[in-house]
């Protein structure tokens, strides 16, 4: 079997997939869902962000639907993404190996406090 | 401002991340310079967009596209060197910075270099056209520079070649008062140019006449000033004009024929862009008899397209038989096509329809710059005037070439219309003044403009 581009897969496109839960969104969209979902930490560029949306797209993890324009942004028609079922099967397996990981850091105690 | 300093930032990537993505990454631009404004939030997304170029430029570079997302014209990538990644693993961000700006070293190198390399291959080029031309008769050898080229070429003549002395005066007096009475289409003009300009040769008007260039403007005016003929003229060059043109000898067809298949009959790049506009890059019109089956397929590749942008902003010419043959395709019947080269006859209507093509109704935009010349003028000339295009750019270079070709010395040579094409649109065509464009805009921004108006048309329809 052909080593997939996407494996492992890196933490850039990860957090699309996780972004692209629940709704459809543009770049712009993706790109502020992600910087939230991290706190910031990561903010998407232009170069960074679509080159994973294209790797994500030629791997069917995403995929692209009719454009549409963003009433909160303007009139301006945007390519919106999609997950797709492999996409959301990846991103589940992906949470999986890191709560895996993360039972292990909790049980060789190297985490500080009591929630995670 | 900031967003054309984002938009030339955006130049540096590869034109199949900007031909996909790049409208999107302006788009997202915008969304965030009107978002974060304010002097940190600003300082915040300038960072982040170096930070991003730095990191995803080498990557897009080493990127190689997929057939899905923008396809280059195939035979183009034919003994091009391909790059494989084989590692997955993403780089340290040190390695990624010093790639990146050794990337952008070597691009700018690469870009010097090639602009280099393409300003001394081009006379060759022309040269080549010139020698596909000689078959016809009635066909004028391309290779001969603009017609403004003589007096920009002549300076300074005294210090080049001395001062024209009486007697190489009255040598080209007879050179063009005997071609003129041999070839020019209007035998009675030419009897009245050659009287004239021997009047005022015997009057002595030429005798202070010592500049060479200034003596082929004098005459060519004069000349008109009889008939109003601007494929007729009368140029000089400073550098000695070959004693033979270039005979269509097999070994010259089989150069030409190599030339074609290296450049891709000159199909530089073929791509469908967002919202399915085709855009067709060619940088001549080549021979049909050698590139015929490289211009049905581009045409092919372009078929499905809603709208098509032709960008002849570095096409220098070529055969009017491979003009006629690409304008056919933009027709649903057959089309009159002006040819200032040729008589007219049943040969000057568009093969149109042709079979299995849906362009026929799209829109069609036509790139243009100062320097699209000749053939690729009479690309623009005819479908500006059959209103079947939307001309976006500068005005064209304005070179006709259509008076044959005629050596009178080393220095000195005539351009004569030996027949009478009809031009229904008006009395005079590019020569010498161009195509004007629809739009007008820099040639740099010719593409953007053009897409724009396809994107609103289509929006539209």
């Amino acid at each position: 079997m052909p080593k997939r581009k996407l494996d492992p897969l890196p933490s850039t496109a990860f957090q699309i997939l996780l972004a692209l839960v629940g709704e459809d969104l543009h770049g712009y969209a993706i790109m502020r869902q992600v910087a939230e979902q991290t706190e910031n930490r990561m903010r998407l560029g232009p170069g960074t962000l679509y080159s994973s949306i294209r790797a994500l797209l030629e791997e069917g993890l995403i995929e692209e639907c009719d454009p549409r324009e963003d009433a909160r942004l303007g009139e301006e028609r945007r390519r919106y993404y999609r997950l797709t079922s492999a996409g959301r099967k990846l991103a589940r397996s992906e949470a999986q190996r890191l709560a895996d990981l993360l039972r292990v850091a909790r049980a060789k105690k190297i985490l500080r406090g009591r929630y995670v | 401002m900031s967003e054309k300093l984002y938009a030339w930032l955006l130049r540096l990537y590869p034109s199949h991340f900007r031909g996909t993505y790049g409208d999107e990454a302006l788009q997202l631009f915008r969304d965030r310079a009107r978002d974060e404004k304010g002097f940190f939030p600003r300082l915040r997304l300038w960072l982040d967009l170096l930070f991003d170029a730095t990191v995803s430029l080498p990557r897009e570079y080493l990127h190689v596209p997929s057939p899905r997302v923008a396809a280059p014209a195939p035979q183009r990538l034919n003994g091009l060197p391909a790059f494989y990644v084989f590692q997955n693993e993403s780089p340290r961000p040190g390695a990624l910075l010093s790639g990146g700006l050794l990337s952008l070293v070597a691009l700018t190198t690469c870009w010097v270099s090639l602009n280099q390399v393409h300003r001394s291959a081009s006379p060759a080029v022309s040269q080549f056209a010139g020698a596909q031309n000689d078959r016809g008769s009635s066909r004028a050898d391309s290779a001969q520079p603009a017609p403004g080229a003589a007096a920009s070429a002549a300076a300074p003549p005294a210090a080049q070649a001395g001062a024209m002395d009486p007697a190489e005066r009255k040598r080209v007096l007879a050179g063009t008062i005997a071609n003129l009475k041999e070839h020019y289409v209007d035998r009675d003009a030419a009897q009245k140019m050659a009287d004239t300009l021997a009047l005022h040769e015997k009057h002595g008007d030429y005798n202070a006449l010592a500049d060479r260039a200034a003596f082929a403007v004098l005459l060519t005016r004069q000349m008109r000033e009889i008939t109003p003929d601007r494929h007729l003229t009368l140029d000089y060059f400073q550098d000695p004009l070959p004693q033979q043109p270039i005979g269509q000898t097999p070994e010259v067809l089989a150069r030409y024929r190599e030339t074609m298949k290296q450049q891709n009959c000159t199909f530089e790049k073929l791509e469908i862009l967002p919202r399915n506009i085709g855009y067709v890059k060619l940088n001549s019109f080549p021979d049909p008899e050698v590139c015929r089956v490289p211009a049905m397929a581009a045409m092919t590749y372009v078929n499905h397209a809603d709208a098509l942008i032709f960008d002849l902003r570095d096409n220098r010419g070529g055969e009017p038989a491979m003009v006629q043959f690409l304008g056919g395709y933009l027709f649903d019947h057959p089309e009159y096509w002006y040819n200032p080269r040729e008589n007219t006859t049943e040969q000057s209507w568009t093969r149109s329809p042709v079979p299995g093509n849906n362009l026929a109704d799209k829109p069609v935009y036509v790139l243009t710059s100062a320097r699209t010349f000749s053939g690729a003028e009479q690309f623009c000339y005819d479908l500006k005037m059959l209103k079947r295009a939307t001309l976006v750019g500068e005005t064209t270079g304005g070179a006709a070439h259509s008076g044959v070709w005629h050596r009178i010395n080393d220095h000195f040579g005539m351009g004569i219309p030996e027949v009478r094409a009809i031009n229904p649109y008006s009395s005079n065509d590019w020569a010498e003044v161009g195509v004007e464009p629809d739009v007008k805009v820099n040639a740099a921004d010719a593409l953007e403009t053009a897409l724009k108006l396809a994107k609103n048309k289509l929006k539209k329809n």
